[in-house]
């Protein structure tokens, strides 16, 4: 969020009066949570009672107490210990703007589901002054020069403190905010959250953390981990969430996998969902479902293998045109391929040709996954919490993708991920100095439909169905958006991008009638704006940004740094 | 014999919209080497401009008078939506990545249906019916009705329009791109664009233009479609789209007398291979995995079309 | 001549021949842009190729390396008949930089490097993602070879450094540096010191002599006529696609054909290319 900022003249003015009245205003927005905001106890999981904040109260206090901690940064106790190196002002700034932005929601939160204006009590308004005196006085409070956060020193502990905290935030936070049953409260609590990355931003943790994040790469990935894993616990075997939250995990993993052809080889596959289908494919006609064509049921690791191995295959037939097209073209023969494995998915039923697939209604009725003598159809009791049957999908899928994750990374940082950087750079002198371009093409090709085969396995089962209307063109853009909205080439970046266009949807149900709509958008203006996605990957953006000399300079300096 | 020459109406009348259609990617194509995914959106939206101009003035009315308007009323709407998705999504990106304007116009593409689909009926002071399904296409007299048959051969009144529409074009794109000033700066655009900019010729317009000039032949194909279907709808564009893409690149992308003769031999083999491919691959099902095919073995192994055009190493 | 010059080496003894071009014809279209052009190279030397603009010097080069398939001729390679397919040339032993610097401007100068030694690696998929003992050594060695190869060319200090934020005659010397390390016998040089002072000129000389002096053998296309009679072995001389002159610089110095040709026919050199064909010296691609 940038406004413009007050004359320069102006702030030195009133520059005093900014650090009080922003006191003010956090008092106000505390002392508001603590009232009731809302007269209709029957919205956003009511805010009526005085005395005891209901939940989106607690999120306006713990903004307030942050806020809180900022001022006194400014100019107080805390200035002493963390004034030289936060940009205390600047973030106060952002977090006041998104505290105002949350409260102005919270008003026309409660004005729309219940009728009118009247039905906002004194505390609601109370708040908002506050918020309305905090963005005030931030404004005024003059900014400083300040020392680079990331040239501090501190102590090992402290940064994996720090990770194990942004950890936790994001784990409370996801549960928090699937728990959110309404759509207002889910958009107020994405609104909360964007003031905290704001607030990080701006006042320079957040560069802080990723130089954090490189340096412990290890025990930043663990941690990541950890969370995922954790994640099934915090939901007290409710399965609504955990069904998204496997939707989420297939849909990442099969990005990811993707991510390996656009992202590292730079080759653009919009047929990609294909893949994912052979996969699926396989082990629904290998399941001995009652519509299944073959009665042949194998080892489930068997079913994977061979799912991955019949879309390797097809990856190798796909890829093979790279011999002899490339850009654009491939671009549209990858989408050809993709349409003709539909087409045929739809057509293979017996009627007009083989009967493999059943044709249009695909194969139901596929039984529950079944590996020695666990049935993830069961759910099951793990140290007093129950897991219910997709969080058993949950946890396999996970392993995969974390699998998927490893290869992406290793193969990323290899004599393979330098051949396809290079191709991508300049195909021809990569050529000329001796890389097999034909070679590493149609590798990338290969492992990713690989990839996308075996998480196909898995998603038959999962699903209990497979049907051609599973795997159109549009999943396919669907998941090269994850991978330009996210940050090609990255991981990071493929997952954020990943769970949100999975989860925004399923969260956000009075939105489903313009979903497509703002998808569309989405890309248009990414690739307007940010062609290198929500988290950049160096590379790519260096890419993105050839007469960038700026740019280009301050990535030199970076990798200069970490070399030492 | 009266097998073979239904399907080849047949084939000419599809391949005559295709041809349509193709003429927009290869203009485009041979000017900015940008595929343009949405053309085919630009097609729908066509269709959907002629629909609209019929139901605000002329509602009911069935004259053949009213055609022109309806074609008039469809390219206001194509080239509208053409020049708009030039000026705002794919300008800006000119020096950008190749991968950019690819995913630009997948992105244009899905928006562009989805307006359609959600806001067609709450355009404000019309009465338009929902996109959602399928709408019906008016039908005039003359241009519609029943078909006229010639032997044995059936021969449907729109079909006459498509291919009478396509030969028309045909003439007047020849005579707009060889004898007038702006289509002579077109070809030197394509020559040479840094060239053409020094000699004075203003490429930002003629990229306009080629933008333009492929919505007003999609904007006819639109209402050709509409005509022979009896109706629209808001993915019309995404296949035929497809197919005219697969037109212009076989008879050579980049060149326009390749597109129509591309855009008549693709519709000519869809509709042969619906008659002719024996056993259970032929038939209708499989008529548009024959056209992937197709598209598929010319990419790969003659990538300049059957015409041939200036094959720019697209690295 | 001036004094700015460098001494120069009594000519070594040359050894077997590494580089055998016989009859080298290139036609593209109606163009003939090089006819019949033999060419040898024997270990240790440093060959010049000059001609004017436009002469199909670096068609040659291109003949040579595999990115044009020669339309007749044959080129042998260390005894060995060569493919004309640039990773066969590579593994052969053959490696080359451009005339307009193709390097892969985005990535570090060590990563460039690096990549020149893909074709001396063995590293596949699966290999690379267990990481195995053997992946971590061969990673290990690629890295240090890259940097050693770094500080021949005397940019030991620049690893880290984007390939295109580096000074144009750096990136002029990283080109060297990465045909080094795909361990070649004979390095193409396609105009070393275009662009360049003086002082950088004698420093690319001096590293030209370097190479050579570490056994390998050297051609290099060059305008700049006293750094390659002060440089090379031998000269060739081409003129619209056609050898005119090959012999010792001396020879080529006093030849009235080389003067004749550099002075009389620049002119009307670009009116008989057809407007359609490639340029015949350059790097512009072709699709055949």
């Amino acid at each position: 969020m940038s406004f413009p900022t007050l004359p320069d003249t102006f702030v030195a003015k009133h520059a005093a009066k900014g650090w009080p009245v922003g006191l003010a205003g956090v008092a106000l927005v505390i002392i508001g949570s603590f009232m009731s905001w809302s007269f209709d106890r029957q919205i956003l999981g009511d805010l009526s009672v005085y005395g005891y904040p209901g939940g989106l109260q607690i999120l306006a206090i713990i903004a307030a107490l942050l806020a809180l901690a900022l001022l006194l940064m400014v100019k107080g106790p805390l200035y002493s210990v963390m004034g030289h190196w936060l940009d205390a002002a600047l973030g106060l700034r952002a977090l006041s703007v998104w505290l105002l932005i949350y409260m102005v929601g919270i008003l026309v939160a409660i004005t729309t589901e219940s009728s009118g204006l009247v039905n906002i009590d004194p505390g609601g308004w109370v708040s908002f002054v506050g918020a309305l005196l905090l963005f005030a006085g931030s404004r005024v409070i003059p900014l400083r020069e300040l020392r680079d956060l990331s040239e501090t020193k501190v102590p090992g502990w402290l940064e994996i403190a720090g990770i194990a905290v942004v950890m936790a935030g994001i784990l409370f936070g996801a549960a928090y905010a699937l728990a959110r049953e309404d759509a207002w409260s889910f958009v107020l609590f994405l609104v909360f959250a964007g003031g905290v990355i704001a607030a990080m931003f701006r006042t320079g943790t957040m560069t802080w953390f990723s130089h954090v994040a490189t340096r412990q790469k290890k025990v930043l990935t663990l941690a990541a981990f950890a969370v995922a894993f954790f994640f099934p616990f915090t939901q007290n075997g409710s399965d609504a969430n955990m069904s998204i939250a496997t939707s989420v995990l297939i849909f990442a993993a099969t990005a990811m996998g993707l991510n390996i052809v656009v992202g590292l080889a730079g080759l653009l596959d919009l047929g990609y969902i294909a893949f994912l289908g052979s996969g699926a494919y396989v082990a629904a006609s290998l399941s001995q479902s009652a519509f299944a064509t073959i009665g042949w049921k194998p080892p489930f690791l068997v079913v994977m293998l061979v799912g991955g191995l019949v879309a390797a295959t097809l990856g190798l037939i796909i890829g093979s045109p790279t011999l002899r097209v490339s850009g654009d073209y491939l671009a549209i023969v990858t989408l050809g391929f993709g349409e003709i494995f539909r087409f045929s998915m739809f057509n293979l039923d017996g009627n007009n040709g083989p009967n493999l697939t059943n044709g249009p209604n695909g194969i139901p009725g596929i039984p529950e996954l079944e590996i020695g003598n666990f049935n993830f159809g069961d759910p099951h009791t793990v140290l007093g919490i129950e897991l219910g049957r997709f969080s058993n999908y949950y946890f396999v899928l996970l392993l995969l993708l974390g699998f998927i994750i490893l290869v992406f990374s290793r193969l990323n940082d290899s004599r393979i991920g330098r051949g396809w950087i290079a191709i991508r750079e300049d195909e021809k002198a990569a050529e000329a100095m001796g890389v097999n371009v034909f070679g590493l093409k149609i590798l990338a090709f290969a492992v990713g439909a690989f990839l996308a085969g075996l998480a196909g396995t898995l998603k038959a089962h999962q699903d209990g169905a497979v049907s051609p209307d599973q795997y159109i063109f549009l999943e396919s853009a669907f998941l090269l958006a994850a991978i330009v909205l996210g940050g090609m080439g990255t991981i990071a970046g493929v997952l954020i991008g990943a769970t949100l266009l999975k989860l925004l949807p399923e969260k956000m149900r009075f939105f489903s009638e313009y979903r497509l709509l703002l998808f569309g958008l989405t890309l248009v203006l990414m690739m307007r704006f940010r062609p290198e996605g929500l988290v950049a990957s160096r590379r790519r953006k260096l890419e993105f940004h050839e007469e960038d000399e700026e740019l280009a300079l301050a990535i030199e300096s970076e990798l200069v740094e970490e070399a030492k | 014999m009266d097998q073979f020459l239904q399907q080849l109406v047949n084939g000419l009348t599809l391949g005559s919209l295709y041809a349509l259609i193709a003429v927009g990617y290869t203009v485009v194509y041979g000017i900015v080497q940008l595929i343009n995914f949405a053309h085919g959106e630009v097609f729908m939206i066509g269709a959907f401009g002629a629909l609209s101009t019929y139901l605000l003035f002329f509602d009911g009315q069935t004259g053949v008078w009213i055609l022109p308007i309806m074609i008039i009323g469809a390219m206001i709407a194509a080239v509208g939506t053409a020049v708009l998705m030039e000026r705002v999504a794919y300008r800006p990106l000119r020096n950008a990545p190749r991968l950019a304007p690819l995913i630009t116009a997948i992105g244009i593409s899905v928006f562009l249906q989805e307006l359609v689909r959600v806001f067609y009926d709450r355009i404000p002071f019309a009465d338009f019916p929902s996109a959602k399904q399928r709408i019906p296409f008016p039908q005039l007299d003359v241009v519609s009705g029943t078909a006229v048959q010639i032997g044995d051969v059936t021969v449907q009144r729109s079909a006459i329009f498509t291919i009478g529409a396509l030969v028309v074009c045909a003439i007047l794109l020849w005579y707009f791109i060889n004898r007038t000033r702006l289509g002579r700066g077109m070809l030197a655009v394509s020559q040479d664009p840094d060239t053409a900019r020094l000699m004075g010729i203003n490429v930002d317009r003629i990229i306009v233009v080629a933008f333009a000039l492929g919505a007003v032949l999609a904007a006819i194909a639109g209402v050709s479609q509409g005509l022979q279907n009896n109706n629209i709808d808001f993915k019309m564009g995404f296949i035929a789209g497809l197919k005219a893409f697969t037109a212009a690149v076989l008879g050579g992308i980049g060149n326009i007398q390749g597109a129509v003769v591309g855009g008549l031999v693709l519709g000519l083999v869809e509709s042969m291979a619906t008659q002719y491919v024996p056993g259970q691959f032929g038939g209708g099902t499989w008529k548009d995995v024959w056209a992937f095919v197709i598209l598929i073995l010319v990419l790969v192994f003659r990538p300049q079309g059957l015409l041939g055009a200036r094959v720019v190493d697209r690295a | 001549m001036t004094v700015t010059e460098t001494v120069r080496q009594p000519a070594p003894a040359f050894g077997e021949p590494v580089l055998e071009a016989a009859g080298v014809t290139m036609r593209f279209g109606g163009l003939l842009a090089v006819n019949d052009v033999n060419l040898t190279v024997r270990e240790g030397e440093i060959v010049g190729l000059i001609g004017p603009n436009g002469a199909g010097k670096t068609t040659f080069f291109n003949c040579l390396t595999g990115l044009y398939k020669p339309t007749g001729g044959q080129v042998r390679f260390a005894g060995a008949p060569l493919a004309p397919k640039p990773r066969a040339v590579v593994r052969a032993g053959m490696a080359r930089t451009f005339q307009n610097i193709r390097l892969f401007a985005n990535m570090t100068a060590l990563e460039n490097v690096m990549v020149g030694r893909y074709c001396r690696t063995s590293s596949m998929a699966l290999t690379s993602i267990i990481r195995g003992p053997k992946f971590r050594r061969e990673e290990r060695a690629t890295r240090d070879r890259a940097q050693e190869l770094l500080e021949f060319v005397g940019l030991g200090k620049s690893t880290e450094h984007l390939a295109r934020n580096m000074p144009y005659g750096d990136q002029r010397r990283l080109e060297i540096a990465r045909a080094l390390a795909t361990d070649p016998k004979l390095i193409l040089l396609d105009e070393p010191t275009a662009g360049m002072n003086p002082q950088e000129t004698r420093q690319a000389s001096d590293l030209i002599f370097k190479i050579r002096d570490s056994g390998l053998s050297v051609v290099v296309i060059e305008h700049d006529m006293r750094f390659i009679f002060n440089l090379c072995d031998r000269v060739l001389c081409l003129v619209r696609g056609e050898t005119l002159v090959e012999g010792t610089p001396d020879e080529v110095q006093s030849d009235p054909r080389v003067i004749e040709a550099y002075i009389g026919t620049g002119e009307d050199e670009d009116e008989e290319r057809p407007q359609d064909a490639p340029a015949a010296d350059g790097d512009g691609e072709v699709t055949p």
